[in-house]
């Protein structure tokens, strides 16, 4: 009897000395996302646990709202008649940041370096730099270009990325029109050990209403090799009525 | 192509017993309403992740060639096969078709050697709706008779 009285507490002790140096550990061990990852999109048979999370409305301000409903509208007509209207990536421009986070099949690349992580995407090899534990620098001092200045930092098991300076004619998620005054906050993380979730909530004060959130789901592809992407026979082309045809070859 | 893949899909899920006892009515009919959503889900989310619209072909139609390969890009933003197909009295009439990336293809199972100048081949295409000699890949027969497809999940592919 007496022996239980003495060992419980030691064994309580001891349990909690685990829990905090494991704690500890794994606050100073984030995990490797390195390597490659391929779009998971769930389908059938798929666990519905790993499927990401629905997106969350997006609601623009009136006076970008009808401009943006009337070019989707313009898309919808364009397809019906057969002569779907053209984007940047059809004359071999680059989709940038964050819409180069879901393209087709197209795997994603992820180096981690405790400084630094890049993120380099297979369709027109694309590339993001990560600055770790670095103060983002003011919106208006980043030159805008198509992935911006990007942060990050990892907070437990989760890695926190803040990204602005996306120029204006980048367009984002469901071809969204945005203003300088974007800032994106990723915040990614394993959900099981080959699947990673990334988060992704866009905030602009110029454009939109509210923030709206989205999250892309990945698969670990082990020992996948990246293949190159250098955009140079683009057969596609824009007609005067900026829709989408092809370059015939004649017979030889 | 994806439409149709739902269709097929939804289709067995309405059939299929999965070989196991029949399942309460109830339960299928869950199944099949969360096979819908699935495929509505697909569906919307075609406009955020391809390049271009397949508009341009139409993908209700497929036309079936066997011609000479007169050229191969083994290239991005696309492949293409360039097929000399010989028509009536002798007459040759050159086909363009347009196909995936290297790499959604080699998720495919392709292999930038699978095809080469002089080739006999067997494409069927969806044809372009302007009436031109081209088309989008479906599926091509190619020199030692495999059958290889335009690439995984929708048609080609393509960013």
């Amino acid at each position: 009897m007496s022996r239980h009285v003495t060992a419980r507490p030691l064994g309580r002790a001891l349990l909690l000395l685990f829990v905090v140096m494991a704690s500890h550990a794994h606050a100073q061990t984030p995990p490797d996302l390195s390597g490659a990852w391929a779009p998971y999109r769930g389908g059938r048979g798929a666990d519905p646990k790993l499927n990401p999370p629905p997106p969350t409305p997006i609601v623009l301000k009136a006076p970008y709202a009808k401009p943006y409903d009337e070019r989707r509208a313009a898309e919808a007509d364009a397809i019906k008649r057969g002569e779907p209207l053209g984007t940047a990536a059809v004359q071999c421009v680059p989709y940038g940041f964050p819409r180069m986070m879901a393209v087709a099949s197209y795997p994603a690349e992820i180096i981690q370096r405790p400084s630094q992580i890049t993120i380099v995407t297979e369709a027109f090899s694309e590339v993001r730099r990560v600055y770790m534990n670095q103060p983002q620098q003011p919106i208006d001092e980043v030159p805008p270009g198509y992935y911006g200045h990007s942060v990050g930092k990892w907070e437990g098991d989760t890695l926190v990325i803040d990204t602005v300076g996306i120029k204006e004619s980048v367009l984002g998620y469901q071809n969204t029109p945005h203003s300088s005054q974007m800032r994106i906050t990723e915040r990614i993380r394993l959900v099981t050990p080959d699947m990673l979730h990334d988060q992704i909530t866009v905030e602009d004060p110029v454009v939109l209403e509210k923030p709206f959130t989205y999250t892309l789901a990945y698969r670990r592809m082990p020992d996948y090799k990246m293949v190159e992407f250098v955009c140079e026979n683009n057969r596609e082309y824009l007609d005067e009525k900026g829709a989408v045809k092809m370059k015939l070859r004649e017979r030889e | 192509m994806r439409t149709r893949l739902c269709q097929a899909g939804l289709t067995s899920l309405r059939s299929s017993s999965y070989g196991g006892p029949p399942e309460p009515r109830r339960r299928r009919k869950t199944r099949l309403y969360v096979g819908v959503l699935l495929c509505a889900t697909f569906a919307t989310s075609h406009t955020l992740l391809a390049h271009h619209s397949f508009a341009m072909f139409d993908t209700a139609k497929r036309v079936t060639m066997s011609g000479t390969v007169t050229g191969f890009e083994w290239t991005n933003p696309h492949v293409y096969i360039e097929i000399d197909v010989p028509g009536d009295k002798g007459a040759v009439k050159h086909w363009s078709v347009e196909l995936g990336s290297p790499s959604i293809l080699m998720q495919a199972g392709w292999k930038f050697s699978d095809v080469k100048v002089n080739d006999k081949i067997t494409v069927v295409l969806n044809p372009l709706r302007s009436g031109e000699a081209g088309g989008l890949l479906v599926t091509a027969t190619v020199r030692d008779g495999r059958v290889l497809g335009n690439g995984p999940g929708r048609v080609g592919g393509q960013p």
